[in-house]
Formats: C-alpha cells, structure tokens, sequence
C-alpha cells in the first residue's frame, strides 16, 4: 500500500561498494538475527534436497534390495529430519520477519530523528508527501532486500548447491548435464523478472493516475457537472485505464509465460536424463531411486532460480530507494549550530537587524538592507501587502532561516554565536493557521510547557480566555481536537494555540494575525489573549487588525522585502502616504465587517 | 488502439444480493474466455500428472525389463511432448485469465468513474471523497485480485486435486485413499492461521496508518515544533508509535511463524506415511515400483498446494467484501443528463420565473419557502442575505443540481425540468467563491468547458477580458503551466479570474456569480471587478452578494432571511422603504464619518 508513489521517481539503481557498506552497518547492530536467520534457512535448504536423497534410498535400499528394514529405518530418519526442519523453518521465519520489522523501525526512526534537526528551508522545498515516501514505500522496499532478499538468495545457493553435491554423489555424468542446463535456466529467468517487474511499475504508475484522476473527479464534480464535461472526462479516462491494462495485462502475460519457459527448459533437461540414466542404469552405474531422484531435483530447481531472478530484480528498485534515504540522512541542516557558542541566561533586551539580506533562491532576494532596533518590551508591528516579506523577517527572527549577508543581535550578541536551543526555546509563537496536534485539549496546550501541571495549564488557558469554551465541551480538557485540530473552529484553535504560548512563558513574543473574521466574541478573547502575552514582553506581530496597529510602539511598513516606513501609528498617518492608504482602506473594511447585518454569526445550513 | 473500449454492460443492473453470482455476473461477455481458462488448466493439470504416469511406464516397461531402444526414444518424445502440453496450456491458462481479469477491471473502472461522475449532486454532497475513492481504488483492486489470483488460483488446487486423486485411485485404490486423510486438516489449520493472521494484520495496517499520521503532522506543524524546539519530544512521540508498530510486527509474525512448521509437520507426515505404506506395498509385489514412484509424485502435487488453498480461501472474503462496498456505488441511480420533453433548438433568451418554489435537503427542514419571483433576459439579479438564508440553495436549483420539493422554475415559458439537464447546464455559467481547478495546464483549465478546439487567441482573448493574461505570461511556462493540486500555484484572486475565462469561453446565457472579493487585496478586487462587468454583459446573472456595493446596478435585489425573500426590487426601491436593506445601507455612509474622525483626532 503506497499512497506516496506519485512522484515520478528514479526506479534503479546501482549496487556500489559505498552502499553496500551502509547496508550492512543497518545489519551490524542485529548480528545475531542475521546469524541465526542464515544458519534456519540454510538447514531448512539443505534439508530439502536431502529428503529427496532420502526418497531415493527408500526405492534403493528398500524396495529394489527388498529390505523392510531398510525402509522402516530411513522413514524414521526421514521422520526426523522433517521435524527437525520445521524447528528451522520455525527459526528463520520468525528471525528473518522480526529482523525486517527491526530494519523497518530502525530506518523510520533514524530518518524521524534526522529530520527534527533540519531546518525550515528543508520543508519549504521537499513536499511533504515525498518525505512520506521516504519513510513509508521506501524502507519498505530497502528493509524486505536487507532481509528476505538475502534470505531467498541464501536460500537458493544453499538449495541448488546442495542439490548438485547429491546428484554428484548419486551420478556425476548426469550432475554435468544438469549443471550445464543451468545456465540458461539463470538467464532466461533473470531476462522475464526484469521485464515483468518493468511493466508491474508501469502499471503501478497508471495506477496511481487513475487513483488522481478519481480524486479530481470526485473532488470537482460540481464543477464537471455545470460544464457537461462527463462524456470529455469518460473518453479521457478510459486511456488511463487502456494503458493500465496494457501494462498490467503485459505483466501478467510474461508471467505466465515465464513459468511455463522454465518448466519446459527443464523437462527437456530431464528427458536428456532419462534417456542418458536409462542408459547407465544398464550398465548398473544408475539406480532406480537415483532416476527418482534426478527427476524431483530438477523439477523443482526451478524455484530457487526464479526466486533469486526475482530478487535481482527488486534489488535495483530497492537501491534506488536506500539513495534516496541516505540522500535524506545525508542532507546537512541550513540553519545548526556554530562551533565555539555563548551560553546566554535570557534573551530579552534589545533587538537589532544590521543590513540584513535574505534569499531563498541566489538572485532573487526577499529581504534587502533591513536594519532597525527594538527596544525590550517594545511591541512591534509589521504591516504591508502579501509577499512583501513579513513572514520571512519573523522567520530570520527566530532563525527558522538565517540572513544571507547582514546580521541580527540579540543583546549585542550575533544570534548566530548563541545555540539554536537556547533562542528557540525563548520564543513563543501564534501562527495565523494555528497547528494543533491530535490528542486532546490538555495535550496540546501542553506542548509548551511537557511538565506543566493540569492547574498551571488552567491557567493559561483563563489567561488566554479559552478556559469558558473549553469546560462547555461534554469532555472539558479531555476533549479531543480531531486531526490538525479540524474539529475545532479557526477561533478556538487560535485561543488554544495562545494558551499554549502563555504556558511556555516565551521571552520574545511573536503573531501572526489570521485574516479570516472570526466571531466577535472570540475575536476579543483572542485580542485580550495578546495582550496579556505581550505584557512586558518584547513582540512582533503581523498585523491585520487596526486595534493591534494602532498599539504597537512601532510600526513598520514592508514592502519588496524593505522597509517602507517606521514609526508610530500618529507619525505614519501624518505622513498621509503608504501606511494612511493601508490604514483607511483597511478601517473601511473593518467596519464594514462589524456592522454587516448579513453576516451576523448565524447557523450554517447550507451544504 | 483503434477501437477505444470504455465499458459495454450496465454494470448497475449487475448487482445481486449474493455476492457470488453478482460477481459472475459482473464478469458478462468474458464468460468463454474465463471457461477457457479454466479448461486449459485442467489439460495442463492433466498433462502434469501424464508425465508422472510416463514415469511409471519408463521404470516398469523400460527400465526393469531392460526394454531399450524404440521403447525409451517413444517414452522420451511422449514425455517431452507433455511437458510442452503442460507448459502450453498453463501458459494459455494464465493468459485468458488475466485477461478476463483486467478486461472486466478495466470495464468496471470505467464505469464507475463514468457513473459517480453522472450520480446526482445531492449524492456526492453526502459522500466523503476519501471513501468514494478508496472504494473506487483499492477495492476495485481486490475485486481484480479476485478475478485473476483467488478464483484461479482455487480452480487450480481443486484441479490438481481431483486430477492427481483420480490417477492414484486408478492405480491403486488403497493408496489413494491413504494419501488424503489429512487434507481436511491441513485446509483446517490453513483457514485457521489465516484469518488470524489476517485479524492481526488489520491491527498492524491501522498502526501504520496512525504511525504515518503521527508523521505527517509532524511534518506539516513543523514550524511549531520548531517554534517551541520539541524536537526531541517530537522523536519521543514518534519512537512510541513506531516502537508499536515493531510490536503488532512482532505478533503478526509469531502467528506467521508457527504456520510454516505446524502445516510442514502435517504435510510431511502425511507424505512419509503415504511413501512408506507404497514402499511396503511395493515390496509386498502389491503394486510396482514404477507405480510407487509415480504415487510418490502425485501425492507431493495434492498435498502441497493444500496449505495455499486455506489462504485463498481467506482471502475471498476480502474480494466479496471489496464486491459489497463496490456495488452500493453501483446500484445508486444516475441523473439522467440527455433525457427531456423539450428540445430547445437555439440558445435560450434567459427569462426566469420562479413561481411558488420550495426546496428541503431532508424531510420536514426546508430552506426555501414559497420563492417568486420574474427575471427577464439579461437582468441582474442580486440575492443578499447572511450565511445560511438561502442564497445557495436556490441557486443550486437553476442547474438542477437539486431539484424543488415543490414549485415550478421556468426558463423562457418552458419548466427546466422538461429541458435535458446537458442543454440547461450548457446556458449556465458558475463562477465559485473558491473556484476549483483541475491539475492541468492553465490553458486546459480555460478550456475545460467547451467540447470544441479551441484556437490559441480565442483562449488569449478570454484570459485577457479575464484579466489574467499578463499574470499568466510572467509565468516560465506561461499556459502550459501546470495548476498545482487545488490550484496551490496561483492566488485566489488568480484562480478566480482562470475561472472566469472558463466560463467567458463557454459563452453561457445564464450566469451564477458568487462575489466574493473580501480575501484579496484592493488592486485585485478591481481587475476582478472588470472581469466580472465583461463576464456579465448581455447575460441573465444572478450574483450572490456579501457586500452591498455589489449590489446597487443589479435590476432586481432579493433580500433573504431564513429561507424567504423579505425585500424585492431596485436599489432605489429598497431605499425608499424601511427594511433589512436601508439598514445595510446606512452603515456605509457612518462609515464614513468615522473614518474622518479617526484621521483627525491623529491630526489633533
């Protein structure tokens, strides 16, 4: 199941010495699973070819030489071996399944731990759902190689091998011709895997298209349904799905052509053995049992020569995979820590961007020559159109990201010198989506502070005005927030995530105000929550609403990533340029939202 | 492919209670090749046992006679000539099987994205996407398995056990009879451990999902994680679900585990009695020994594939399963699109009456009463009310994605229930509040509505009226870019202006606007504006309104309070009487006032 796969992704890859040591150091730490998987499957191996030898001494030794004995004495050995081999299989399927499992969680784990130390950059660039891929379908596909692709080849290797040391033993004339048939049996199979395998990812790839097509479908029906696009959607469709028969139809086509390829191969094979045994049984240098037993082993060597075709084939999907994990490993975070930092107490005081640039991409910068100085306790607001840089200066402020040429001094310390920790953990942030976690209430709220007590989390969500709404659910704290948060509205989500700000106590403060209205009521809660955080705190806010302007001690006016204009709400509006077109415009809207008749909160009944 | 197959069966008249004969049923017009599959089986099945009859021959007639010469070379060529039976007919076994297979997936792809697309609206209202999908996905994909591994795959193992069984009776009795005892236990045991691995197997998919969401929020909330630097309780948290995952892994496979050993005990018992009481009968002269050694293959071909058969037993129940929830889609009934009395044989000039029109979603709950009201070509309507009074509802109605509970709507004299819902729709123009886009290029996206070619500077011409053209040219890609899933790429603003040049290239006469201007800035708000006056010319528009400026030119202006038009008329009308509308009104004018005494009590 791989809901991931949609990317068009490299399928192969090579096997290198650099990654097959990185392979075995995932193997290393569970030696002893990989120990005793090998020795399981290596016994229950040669087991099997040894009761075909087994098989023959009971026509031989038994029935030809007339010997009752004979034969109730091999049976009994026969008996136990069988049981002895389950004890084996036992072993190795529970070994090599626990030790897949360990790879798996070993992976998922190192790749999870890796990635919390990466920087924002990283995310902003890498879909989400690639990185799923990479910790879903991928260590799959690498863990199932580490584990039952060496099993299957050990497998094989042991099985065939063993098999020809028996049929040495029993003829080596015959063992030549069937080593010789050999051969072409390995290539023939390996040609079918890799073309089988090649048209079941084709098809996987349809697949996935249809899967998308579906989904668009579904999703814009109302749209399809008022353009009468359904007979234009159907005919469309029905390529994606022509092409996904004519894959997978292919795939399923040389599969069964393959078995039959083989089966014929060996039978051709074993009539050149009949004929030759038939002959050396004349000259006594063949048994019966001997023939008996030449027939089983090439009926069924087949099998582990289209088990290790089968892996080789994996085996290049499944590289191309462990790439791109060590490539996600591998990856160095944008932002860490410099070598030789201050330790720092606190981070409150003043604030000072020096010609501070910012680019995500060379060539294209998003902040340029930004410099100004906040006092402690200062509230600062940052107002301007969309893209003008707003969020990326809060970003550099936390040091999601860091300036590309500039710096930024907290206390007259470069923010750079001091551990990333330290700042991080200092600062309290409210974002315009707020991001809840799924759990309950209580839960998320203390996400800023873990040890914090049910009281002292009380606290903050009264502080936060959230506490009235939170006791009217039938569960209170307990109360489950749905993913991401969705069972909650916009508003509570944001006094929620308020609270859990207050809880952690931050030193600087920072907000970005959601643009969509919520309620009256909670848009005051929301307001009176601010404010307390921002109480003898210094704080940034990206401002939407006009009381919040109107307050800050500083406004600054970003525009193209600069500085457009600074200064108090009564210097700007003076000034009668950017910000007092901002200003009224906004003071329009604001108050045609409050006195709207229309959109009085009411019930939505409408689908 | 000359000849495009799409689907050539109602599958919806296929749907059965039992889930069996519904998916035989479902399989029509591949019947022939999926018997011919089943024969081919059975002659490969034969030929397999053949060779093992050979094998009899060539020690009893060749080798213990010391018979060489003609005899071996005709034994040789008999047995290769078997082998390639075998491996021909498994060959065109699996062939023709896979081919019904993905023939009737493929038809029934077809036809379920074919009919959810034409289900009433009202349907896919009620439905969750993500279900519809996975019922259209992933159990489509069972159902396929069903078809080409499960039933084949019992067909084969039932067939080599009749086959095989037949042989050994026929050689001996006694010995047949011996060689079976256990199969009922070994298909016990199997069906047994499989649907307990099954059970655990659930447990461990649902940890994988709650692993893989645990995951993803982490991923899509890593601003705070970072906000608040809980990367290492992040880790914690993660470790917990993923360390529970090894765990369920762990119980799965102790199931798994003891499968193996216990079937291979019972499995292989049941051979080495099955040899041993052959060898002795061999040794007593009751049968010979090219009949013990063809007995001692036979008997590894019916016990074997015995311990796969309580698998694919285990899982049908997944395909009959994956059958039920496909066919409650299948047997929902389409809205007929081409169906109509009347046919219209010219555009439609535009004149709407509502006459007496009431609409409820559920029984006893309506949300329109008593609607009346004339529209005349070309007009503009404005309906205005809050959230929930109605507006949508009763735009809903003009496309027939709903249908009145009672009352009549006409268009030009005609009721629209006696035009063919194609014909209606194609006057009719939306333009959505949070339009959606396909994941196409910008320039399929233009001209998803129209079923023509359309030339290059038709679409430029649209996109300019639209004003999104120069937008569009700054783009690297310009048209042939790609509109990200849900139109992530571009704006709102900007998806709301590709969506007006949709609609302005399908050229309807009717025209549903839901204007909402609020969430993007003020030059936008003013290009869209333009946009709409170009969309709005010469056609019948009704606009939903959130703000009253967008109301004033409109010829007639309904005002909705829960469910009912409570004002109707001009804006000068409006004015001119007391009401909800004035009200509205009013606030505009002391908004003003304020703003002027804001900026001057700064200038004090």
């Amino acid at each position: 199941m791989s809901t991931f796969e949609e990317f068009d992704e490299k399928d192969y890859g090579k096997l290198t010495g650099g990654i097959i040591s990185r392979l075995g150091n995932l193997l290393k730490p569970h030696w002893k699973w990989v120990l005793g998987f090998l020795l399981c499957i290596a016994t229950v191996s040669a087991i099997d070819s040894y009761t075909t030898f087994l098989s023959k001494r009971i026509i031989d030794e038994g029935i030809i030489a007339g010997s009752r004995e004979a034969i109730v004495r091999t049976v009994f050995i026969y008996g136990g071996v069988i049981l002895f081999q389950a004890v084996a299989s036992f072993g190795y399927v529970y070994l090599v399944g626990i030790l897949a499992e360990r790879v798996r969680y070993d992976l998922r784990k190192n790749m999870f731990n890796h990635l919390q130390q990466l920087s924002l950059s990283y995310f902003s660039q890498t879909p989400v759902g690639w990185i799923m891929a990479r910790l879903t379908s991928d260590t799959e596909r690498l863990a199932d190689l580490l584990t039952w692709g060496i099993l299957d080849v050990t497998s094989a290797v042991i099985n065939i091998s063993t098999a020809a040391i028996f049929m040495f033993l029993i003829n080596a004339r015959l063992a030549v011709i069937v080593l010789v048939m050999l051969p072409i049996l390995i290539v023939v199979a390996f040609r079918f895997r890799a073309k089988i395998l090649y048209h079941y990812r084709r098809s996987r790839k349809m697949n996935s298209r249809i899967t998308g097509a579906f989904n668009e479908s579904i999703t814009g029906v109302r749209v399809i349904k008022a353009l009468s696009r359904e007979d234009d959607n159907l005919e469309e469709f029905s390529e994606l799905t022509e092409g996904m028969f004519q894959a997978s139809y292919r795939a399923a086509w040389l599969s069964a052509l393959f078995l039959p390829t083989v089966q014929v191969i060996s039978a051709i094979g074993l009539g050149v053995v009949l004929w030759r045994g038939g002959m050396q049984v004349q000259i006594g240098a063949m048994t019966i049992g001997g023939i008996q037993a030449f027939v089983s082993y090439i009926t069924f060597i087949m099998w582990p020569i289209q088990d290790i075709a089968q892996v080789y084939a994996q085996t290049q999907n499944a590289v191309a995979s462990a790439e791109r994990i060590f490539n996600l490993v591998d990856t160095e975070p944008g932002v860490k820590n410099r070598p030789n930092t201050v330790d720092v107490e606190s981070i409150s005081g003043t604030i000072r961007f020096d010609h501070v640039h910012f680019a995500y991409e060379e060539d294209d910068p998003v902040i340029r020559d930004l410099s100004f100085e906040v006092q402690q306790g200062e509230m600062v607001a940052l107002v301007g159109p969309t893209g003008g840089g707003k969020t990326t200066i809060v970003n550099l402020l936390c040091r999601f990201y860091e300036p590309t040429k500039g710096a930024i001094y907290l206390n007259g310390i470069n923010y750079e010198d001091i551990k990333l920790q330290d700042i991080q953990s200092r600062i309290g942030i409210v974002l315009q989506t707020p991001h809840l976690f799924s759990g309950s209430i209580l839960e998320n709220i203390r996400y800023g502070k873990l040890n914090a007590t049910d009281a002292e989390i009380e606290q903050a969500a009264k502080l936060a005005g959230a506490h009235d709404f939170i006791i009217q659910f039938e569960k209170g704290y307990e109360q489950d927030v749905g993913e991401g948060g969705n069972l909650l509205s916009v508003g509570q989500k944001q006094l929620i995530s308020i609270a859990r700000a207050i809880l952690a106590r931050p030193e600087l403060f920072i907000m970005d105000e959601a643009t969509s209205s919520v309620d009256t009521l909670t848009e005051a809660l929301i307001q009176r929550g601010m404010e307390r955080l921002m109480e003898n705190r210094t704080s940034f806010v990206i401002a939407h609403r006009l009381s919040t302007i109107k307050r800050a001690d500083k406004i600054l006016v970003i525009e193209d990533g600069q500085i457009v204009e600074m200064g108090t709400h009564k210097e700007l509006i003076r000034k009668h340029s950017k910000y007092y077109h901002l200003y009224t415009c906004q003071f329009r809207q604001e108050l045609e939202a409050q006195y709207d008749v229309l959109n009085k909160p009411e019930p939505d009944n409408e689908g | 492919m000359s000849t495009k197959f799409i689907y050539d069966l109602d599958l919806g008249k296929t749907v059965t209670k039992n889930r069996l004969v519904g998916l035989l049923r479902m399989m029509k017009g591949y019947y022939w090749l999926y018997i011919g599959a089943i024969l081919a089986l059975a002659i490969s099945t034969l030929s397999r046992t053949g060779i093992s009859l050979v094998l009899r021959s060539f020690i009893d007639d060749v080798i213990i006679p010391s018979q060489y010469g003609t005899q071996l070379v005709l034994i040789i060529i008999i047995f290769i000539g078997l082998a390639l039976f075998q491996g021909g007919f498994s060959f065109i076994s699996g062939w023709l099987a896979a081919k019904t297979a993905e023939r009737v997936t493929q038809r029934l792809r077809n036809y379920l994205f074919d009919h959810l697309q034409r289900l009433p609206y009202a349907y896919h209202a009620d439905a969750k996407t993500g279900d519809l999908i996975a019922r259209s996905t992933s159990d489509v994909d069972a159902i396929q398995r069903f078809y080409g591994e499960q039933a084949i795959g019992i067909g084969r193992i039932s067939l080599m056990f009749i086959v095989n069984f037949l042989a050994i009776y026929q050689l001996n009795t006694k010995l047949a009879l011996i060689s079976i005892i256990t199969v009922p236990v070994i298909i016990g045991v199997s069906i047994f451990f499989f649907s307990r691995v099954s059970k655990a197997y659930e447990e461990y998919q649902e940890q994988e999902a709650t692993l893989s969401n645990r995951l993803q929020e982490n991923l899509t909330g890593v601003r705070v994680v970072k906000a608040f630097a809980r990367q290492g309780y992040e880790s914690y948290r993660f470790d917990q679900e993923n360390w529970q995952k090894f765990k369920l892994g762990k119980k799965l496979l102790s199931i798994r585990s003891l499968f193996w050993p216990v079937s291979d005990i019972i499995c292989g018992g049941q051979m080495l009695a099955a040899f041993f009481i052959g060898a002795l009968m061999a040794l007593n002269g009751e049968i010979t020994v090219g009949t013990y050694m063809a007995f001692s293959t036979l008997v590894v071909l019916i016990i074997w594939p015995m311990r796969g058969l309580g698998r694919l037993i285990v899982q049908t129940s997944t395909g009959m399963v994956s059958y039920s929830r496909v066919s409650e889609i299948l047997k929902q009934v389409r809205e007929p699109l081409t169906d109509g009395e009347y046919q219209a044989d010219s555009p439609v000039k535009g004149e709407i009456i509502f006459s007496d029109v009431c609409f409820e979603y559920e029984k006893d709950n309506p949300v329109l009463y008593n609607i009346n009201f004339t529209c005349n070509p070309g007009d503009i309507i404005a309906l205005l009310g809050s959230t929930g009074s109605g507006k949508t509802s009763l735009v809903n109605l003009l496309p027939r994605f709903y249908d009145p509970t009672s009352g009549v709507i006409t268009l030009d004299g005609v009721d629209i229930t006696k035009y063919s819902r194609k014909f209606l729709r194609s006057q009719i123009g939306i333009v959505e509040q949070e339009p959606f886009l396909f994941s196409r290029s910008i320039r399929e996206n233009i001209t998803y509505g129209v079923h023509r070619k359309v030339s290059e500077e038709e679409i430029i011409q649209a996109a300019q009226f639209a004003a999104i053209h120069e937008v569009i040219e700054e783009f690297p890609k310009g048209y042939d870019t790609l509109v990200g899933e849900r139109g992530v790429t571009l704006s709102g603003g900007q998806k709301q202006r590709v969506a007006i040049a949709r609609v302005l290239l399908k050229n309807p006469r009717i025209l549903i606007l839901d204007d909402s201007t609020s969430s993007v800035d003020t030059e936008t708000e003013s290009q869209i504006r333009s946009a709409l006056e170009h969309l709005m010319t010469d056609r019948t528009t009704f606009i939903i309104a959130h703000r009253i400026q967008s109301v004033m030119d409109a010829n007639r202006i309904l005002v909705f309070d829960k469910g009912r038009i409570v004002q109707m008329g001009t804006h000068q009308q409006l004015m001119d009487e007391p009401g909800m509308y004035r009200e509205i009104f009013d606030i505009q004018t002391r908004i003003d006032v304020e703003l002027e005494k804001e900026i001057s009590s700064v200038n004090l």
